[in-house]
């Protein structure tokens, strides 16, 4: 894949300059683009274990042992972008659409390619290879870099490490190039290039990297194909061109990356860090009984978790308690609000309702809490309070609060908002909602006008007496009042129906929904009673 | 008359994704329901009447009522009748003024658009669900005064009774009658399901989330008379009887009448055309007219005056007269184009004297069907004569006629699978096994393999709409050259809208709506091969002085039948393909008519109806001629006894099954939209059986239906055969005596026909035309000719071969190009103005050789190119040399095929050659000298791939080596075998055994091997065809 350059700030596009002073501008240094970590200019011996994943898209999408390819859309068409073993035994290649992929093998498996767990695989290894080295680094969608220098002596030498690493990877379901060098440059494109290559030092580096075809050096399409147009195939090829003549004509960018990759210049990288959950413990000098010192522990807890959460900008949504006792299994306490919040105040609120209910069978020791999984957090805007009205009265009428406050107390199963649908058939016009779910989705999109349905609607309709084709209710003939309202829909799932609704009047002045089904006029039914 | 009732309000599914039900089966049921009335008022739309009219007739309705249901952009909506022929116009002219203020597929109502008040037409208002008018709309009362009504629509929305009493109010209030009618959209209640599914695709949604976008019931249907009689008050259902009664139109009053301009003063259509006719004669005959042309001629007139077709001889000879003037080459076909009249007009080049042709084989009295002439013109300038139309008689009076687009099995399994919610993956799996849709079902097998379960009830819910949505219109689009001219504005004949090329407008029908009503057409076609010719006819004058037209490249040319029968027709028109090329020699055409039969014979038609067979066999005298009766001896004999054209079938479905001639029109017509429409059950039945009861061979009559059906959409008539013979004739001539100006003008008329310009080259290069690589200094745009030492001509490939260069760039560069040529690329930057990327695809094509040296220093020279800064004008700049190594002649190779398509070099299978010999492939040459039926290897570029739906199946693959083509063919078997093999490889091993007949040489392919990875870097594109 080509990438677009981040186009550099060159000496050459920032003013007109003499041109004595332009021969010698390309050896200079540009404003480099990441902040070194290593403030230090003196050489530190670095070596860089590379491992490129060009199955990552495939491995990160198999869902089944089938063959399976992976296909992307480009210019709108789905294109076959990976292909595994079998898919490839039966002629499915890369560049293929979809289509064409289907013709050869009909039962192939086509997995849309999603950059979303590419990154989340990509990720989980990062955090796997942190047992390496304390510097790992995404490098691209589909590279990692490790600095190994410092980790040699502990896993006992490269060849150890490199073992240790490359089972792990076939552990983990990918297949992997390796390629170990002293810059993370020359390493990428050795992988790239699938060379099993260990160098140690750059004079091998140079001899090695010289070799390379160009199209694992992931410069854009457009360098590739005029270097390719001018019979320049290798790295070699390129550093035999005239240092000047190639810069003016591709840009400074490609030359520092062969410089970078050669060693002639640092190539700072970012180091890759594991996202964080928050995790306190307290731990009691003696078991402790009393609810409300308990309840306190928990209170400073919280109070360290908003602060833990502040500095990061994250909220949760869920948290949990665990009290430990000495003897038996720890007592679990989850709490889950509507918004990902990080208020401690409010976590406490919660909590102090369902610690109520809260069942301790001993004494706590310990308590841990724990923070679900962490979201970045929409701040809010306050208000400006001008009218000095008491905050707490608006807090008083938040129905998300008091929702959250009902499901701490009775269950989240128990609770829930309704919500209009858009249909004709009346039992399928609306639904309960989940309110930890997704509180905002809940308002009403769309109402239907001019429409009459009663209030009180039965569960399931009921079957009504009748006599002589003429419905009853509690034994007394029905008038009907309006209609026949008739309902003919939903023949695309398994409850179709076909009926005629009626509003109809008891001798009582009640006034009731009763329908007939059109395919069985004699039978009437109760489906609901007016206000 | 109480009871009774007309239906004033009715959508069919020409009110596009709403109405569902066709305009046929409205009526039909209409009339089976006793209605006194039927109004079709499809929105803002008169696409469907002309269906509706003749479906009237047909079943009997008592009246059809011609309206359009509008939106207004209040949101009001209204029912317009038109009451006689003037409501009509007055309604047409609305449409299109709506249609074309709005984009395509759309319109605006606007109030400023109604202040006429719509002379002569009864005007229905739909309430809405306040049943009121508001104050801002008593405009509607206003304007339509006495000729408004309420129309009181009940729909068993559980609210009728109140919605009766509020328009009784309303209508007191308003001093308005009251009309019951039905808001139909659908003939029968059980469309509500796809009823439902058109509104799902309308808005683009899945079904299930369609939600209050569906109707709630299926009650917008024609409901029986006892129904309405329950649902409205009696005097509700009287007044749409009085309504019915006080409408007084058909569409069989509409008459066309054609532009009156043609004719000049103190003439009339008659003696002007006689007039013209007689010019012409003496033009075409300069040495003495012969006899029996006079009598033909004369013969001609009289018919033509009979039956009143002057004017549309007079329109065609304008058009053609103006292309003629603008040195656009044309040339007509069609059933009235070969009439002596059109040769001495000048409509047609073919010499009615070089093929026994009579006029009434064309035009028939009896038939009653329009003269037909089609106007082929160079495909490039076709559009200068459609303005020259448009211009001619104005916007207002000429028009396109509409192609109803409608849906096939894939497109209807696309909307009808995503509105079920199926995935796009799903969807596209299921379309593949769409070839297997034989109308009815698709194999259940095929499902299974697209991993859907046949009997699941999502799949059987499938099934059911994309059976009953096929067929469906969905839109307008523009047919493709259809033109409709008339005397008066068209607008008040049929609404006119936008088409989707700008400035392009199409009428409300398609072709054969026109057809029904009387209407003529002009159909003002492109062809890609006329513009070959020209381009050769001026390529030859500029190097020769010789000067050709059609009519002049010499006749029946030994020479050139030689070549034809050789085969050897590669990029000539018509006889070019695969299938035609391998007949040609078994069929050895001699004269001019042998070539008529060659354009017609290699069709689905024929080959379905196994007519190729006999037809060879008869002509090598290895079959007796026989016909089964005298009758049938007297339409087959120039045929040798086997009907080929289709017009043949016609007449002898006339004089062999005894049918009308019209009834004969009606299969003809029935014929060409078969598969669109479905329905040739009942012919099969009439023309079997009346060919039986005249003693005929049930075999012979099979074979006649099954030829029919195989004339499906791609009908072949002598009558246009006999036009494309003569171009494929004056083609053959040129490729045979003018090869490097033919081959010239086929690549700058490139994209056409079935060879790519690289096959073209080899083809001209084997015929021992030098040709001459893209030159900076010597290359027009176009490929042109250029004289060697001897003054031959010499073909020199133009810049437009070279990928990537636009064409106003390609001309600045001839233009300034100066008598010095240019000598450094820098001056290409500096004179011509190219930029760098242009400059780096010229580069690389190697165009720049006498400037730069070879591509890649030239690509390195020009890739340092910048604009001069205006600082520094002329910074001479010190560069090193760089070390580049030279272009081997692989990458040579590689890079003319990326750059421009081919190479000038050698072949590359040459250079793989050695490669090859260790499989032990044979070339192309090598092949005559091997015995038939012998085992064989060979290997080449796939060029083609070819899978006639005629072939059950197989694949004809031609591969090219360095040394010709070789044909492949492989069976379906084999191909499903090497599924992979056949669709990846480009360089492609074939073991097989070699079928020699006469000059035919085909390998039967046993074993397919792809080696493209011998290729490297070389992209070849096959020419795919199905």
């Amino acid at each position: 894949m080509p990438r677009a350059w981040k186009s550099p700030v060159t000496a050459r596009e920032a003013a007109p300059t003499p041109a004595a002073q332009q021969q010698a501008l390309p050896f200079l240094e540009p404003a480099p683009l990441v902040k070194p970590l290593a403030l230090a200019p003196t050489r530190v011996q670095r070596l860089w274990f590379c491992i490129w994943l060009p199955g990552l898209p495939l491995e990160a999408a198999r869902s089944t042992e089938a063959a399976t390819a992976v296909i992307e859309e480009q210019q709108g068409i789905q294109r076959v972008l990976l292909t595994d073993q079998q898919a490839r035994a039966a002629g499915v290649t890369p560049g293929q659409s979809a289509n064409a992929a289907l013709a050869l093998l009909p039962t192939l498996q086509l997995e849309e390619r999603s950059p979303l767990r590419e990154q989340q695989a990509l990720e989980a290894l990062a955090g796997w290879l942190e047992h390496f080295s304390s510097f790992v680094c995404i490098a691209d969608r589909d590279v990692l870099l490790l600095e190994i220098a410092g980790s040699l002596r502990l896993f006992g030498g490269l060849p150890e490490l490199r073992k240790k690493i490359s089972t792990g990877l076939r552990q983990h379901g990918f297949d992997a190039s390796l390629a170990i060098a002293p810059t993370p440059l020359g390493a990428t494109w050795l992988a790239r290039a699938g060379r099993r290559a260990c160098i140690r030092d750059e004079q091998n580096l140079k001899r090695v990297l010289r070799e390379l075809p160009l199209d694992c050096l992931q410069w854009p399409e457009g360098i590739c194909s005029s270097l390719m147009a001018m019979g320049v195939t290798t790295i070699g090829d390129c550093l035999r061109l005239p240092r000047e003549g190639f810069v003016r004509r591709f840009g400074a960018e490609p030359m520092i990356a062969l410089d970078r990759a050669l060693g002639h210049l640092p190539d700072p990288r970012n180091s890759w860090r594991a996202p964080e959950r928050f995790c306190a413990d307290h731990e009691m000098v003696q078991e402790q009984s009393d609810r409300e010192r308990l309840l306190n522990i928990c209170h400073e807890l919280l109070l360290s978790l908003e602060q833990f959460l502040l500095t990061r900008q994250l909220g949760t949504q869920r948290l949990s308690f665990s009290f430990f006792h000495l003897k038996g299994s720890a007592t679990e306490l989850r709490l889950g609000c509507a918004r990902a919040d990080r208020c401690a105040e409010r976590w406490l609120e919660l909590l102090r309702i369902r610690f109520d209910q809260l069942v301790l069978p001993e004494p706590v020791i310990a308590i841990r809490l724990r923070s679900g999984m962490t979201q970045a957090l929409q701040a809010e805007s306050a208000r400006l309070n001008f009218y000095g009205c008491d905050d707490r009265l608006t807090r008083r009428y938040s129905i998300v609060e008091l929702a959250e406050r009902l499901i701490a107390r009775i269950g989240e199963q128990s609770v829930h908002s309704l919500c209009m649908v858009a249909e004709h058939r009346p039992h399928y016009a609306w639904r309960p909602q989940s309110l930890l779910s997704d509180w905002a989705s809940s308002t009403l999109s769309e109402i239907r006008r001019n429409i009459r349905r009663p209030l009180w609607m039965l569960p399931e309709p009921a079957l009504l007496p009748a006599d002589s084709g003429y419905p009853l209710h509690q034994g007394d003939p029905l008038r009907l009042l309006d209609g026949p309202e008739r309902l003919e829909t939903g023949w695309w799932d398994e409850h179709g129906i076909s009926r005629d609704y009626y509003t109809a009047v008891n001798p009582a002045g009640i006034r009731l929904w009763i329908f007939r089904n059109r395919s069985q006029p004699s039978c009437w039914y109760l489906h609901g009673y007016f206000g | 008359m109480p009871g009774k009732y007309a239906e004033l309000h009715a959508l069919s599914n020409f009110t596009f994704l709403r109405g569902a039900s066709h305009p046929e089966e409205l009526v039909e049921t209409a009339a089976k329901l006793g209605y006194e009335a039927l109004a079709i008022t499809d929105e803002c739309s008169m696409s469907g009447i002309v269906r509706a009219h003749s479906a009237a007739k047909k079943f009997g309705l008592r009246k059809l009522i011609i309206g359009s249901e509008f939106k207004l952009q209040s949101g009001r909506k209204i029912v317009a009748l038109a009451q006689n022929r003037n409501g009509y116009a007055s309604l047409c002219q609305l449409i299109t003024t709506t249609r074309r203020a709005a984009e395509k597929g759309s319109y605006t109502l606007t109030r400023t658009a109604l202040e006429g008040g719509l002379p002569d037409c009864l005007v229905l208002w739909v309430p809405d669900q306040d049943f009121t008018l508001d104050v801002e709309d008593h405009w509607i009362r206003e304007t339509f005064r006495d000729r408004l009504w309420i129309a009181v629509e009940l729909l068993a929305d559980g609210r009728q009774q109140e919605q009766l009493v509020r328009l009784q109010e309303e209508g007191r209030r308003l001093k308005l009658p009251l009309v019951a009618s039905g808001d139909v959209h659908m003939h029968r209640r059980v469309r509500r399901i796809l009823q439902d599914a058109l509104t799902a695709i309308r808005h683009g949604t899945t079904i299930d989330n369609a939600g209050l976008i569906l109707y709630a019931n299926g009650e917008r249907h024609l409901r029986p008379l006892e129904a309405l009689r329950r649902i409205y008050p009696p005097e509700l259902l009287a007044e749409t009887v009085r309504i019915a009664d006080a409408i007084d139109f058909s569409l069989d009053e509409l008459c066309y009448e054609y532009p009156d301009e043609l004719v000049p003063q103190g003439e009339t259509p008659t003696t002007y055309l006689r007039k013209l006719t007689e010019q012409g004669m003496r033009r075409r005959w300069p040495g003495g007219i012969p006899q029996k042309v006079v009598q033909l001629v004369e013969h001609e007139l009289a018919l033509i005056a009979d039956l009143a077709y002057e004017p549309f001889f007079l329109t065609v000879y304008d058009i053609v007269a103006f292309a003629r003037s603008q040195d656009i080459l044309c040339q007509g076909r069609g059933s009235a184009a070969n009439s002596a009249v059109c040769f001495c007009l000048g409509i047609t080049e073919v010499d009615p004297g070089r093929m026994q042709m009579l006029v009434e084989r064309f035009i028939s009295k009896e038939r009653n069907e329009p003269p037909d002439i089609d106007v082929d013109f160079e495909h490039e300038r076709r559009e200068e004569v459609i303005q020259y139309i448009y211009a001619k008689y104005g916007r207002e009076r000429a028009a396109l006629a509409a192609t109803v687009i409608t849906y096939r099995p894939r497109s209807a399994l696309r909307d009808v699978g995503k509105l079920l919610g199926l995935s796009d993956l799903q969807v596209s799996r299921l379309s593949r096994s769409m070839q297997w849709w034989d109308g009815n079902k698709v194999d259940d097998s095929r499902i299974l393999e697209a991993g859907l379960d046949p009997d699941s009830p999502v799949m059987r819910r499938l099934m059911y709409l994309v059976k009953e949505l096929i067929g469906f219109p969905r839109h307008l689009s523009q047919h493709v050259g259809g033109f409709v001219i008339s005397n008066t504005p068209l607008y008040k004949l049929v609404p006119i809208e936008n088409a989707a090329m700008p400035e392009r407008t199409v009428i409300q029908w398609e072709k054969d709506d026109l057809e029904e009503l009387g209407l003529l057409k002009v159909d003002v076609l492109g062809l890609g091969m006329l513009t070959a010719i020209r381009r050769s006819f001026d390529l030859i004058r500029d190097f020769s002085g010789a000067e050709y037209t059609l009519a002049s490249v010499p006749a029946e040319d030994p020479l050139v039948y030689d070549m034809i029968c050789a085969g050897d027709t590669m990029g000539v028109f018509q006889i070019e393909s695969r299938a035609q090329m391998a007949m040609l020699p078994r069929l050895k055409p001699r004269c001019y008519y042998d070539l008529v039969i060659e354009v017609a014979i290699i069709r689905p038609g024929p080959i379905q109806g196994d007519m190729v067979h006999p037809y060879l066999r008869r002509r090598n005298g290895e079959e007796a001629v026989d016909y089964p009766s005298d009758a049938v001896k007297g339409v087959l004999q120039r045929t040798l006894g086997v009907p080929i054209f289709q017009e043949q079938v016609m007449q002898l479905a006339v004089v062999a099954a005894g049918f009308t001639p019209g009834e004969a029109d009606s299969l003809r017509r029935a014929m060409a939209a078969w598969k669109r429409r479905g329905g040739l059950g009942g012919f099969e039945e009439k023309l079997i059986s009346g060919m039986r009861e005249r003693g005929y061979k049930e075999e012979f009559a099979k074979q006649i239906f099954r030829q029919i059906e195989g004339f499906g959409e791609y009908g072949f008539p002598e009558s246009h055969s006999a036009s494309f013979a003569l171009l494929v004739y004056v083609s053959c001539w040129l490729k045979c005596h003018e090869p490097a100006a033919f081959t010239c003008a086929l690549l700058n008329s490139q994209p056409m026909g079935f060879y790519s310009a690289s096959q073209l080259v080899q083809d001209v290069q084997r015929h021992g035309v030098q040709v001459r690589p893209v030159d900076i200094n010597h290359s027009q745009w176009d490929c042109s000719l250029e004289a060697d030492d001897e003054g031959k001509a010499v073909l020199r490939l133009g810049l437009r071969m070279v990928k990537g260069l636009s064409e106003a760039a390609g001309q600045r560069i001839v233009t300034e190009r100066g008598s010095g040529g240019y000598q450094q690329a820098q001056q290409l930057l500096e004179r011509a103005g190219l930029d760098q990327r242009e400059l780096g695809v010229l580069a690389s094509s190697g165009a720049l050789r006498p400037l730069a040296g070879d591509r890649h220093r030239a690509r390195w020279a020009v890739s340092g190119i910048e604009k001069p800064m205006p600082l520094f004008p002329s910074l001479d700049r010190y560069e090193a040399t760089p070390l580049l190594r030279k272009p081997t002649e692989g990458q040579t190779i590689v890079a003319d095929y990326q750059s421009t398509g081919l190479t000038l070099e050698r072949h590359p299978v040459c250079l793989l050659r050695q490669h090859l010999d260790r499989y032990q492939y044979r070339s192309a040459k090598q092949l005559p000298g091997i015995g038939n039926a012998q085992k064989i290897n060979v290997a080449g570029l796939v060029i083609t791939k070819q899978r006639p739906g005629t072939a059950s199946g197989v694949t004809f693959v031609t591969l090219e080596d360095e040394t010709g083509q070789i044909n492949v063919v492989v069976w379906k078997q084999l191909a499903e075998q090497y599924r992979a093999e056949l669709l990846n490889a480009r360089l492609l091993g074939v073991s097989g055994e070699l079928q020699i007949e006469g000059k035919v040489i085909h390998v039967i392919a046993r074993r397919l091997m792809d080696h493209t990875n011998m290729l490297g870097n070389l992209t070849i594109r096959s020419r795919d065809f199905r």
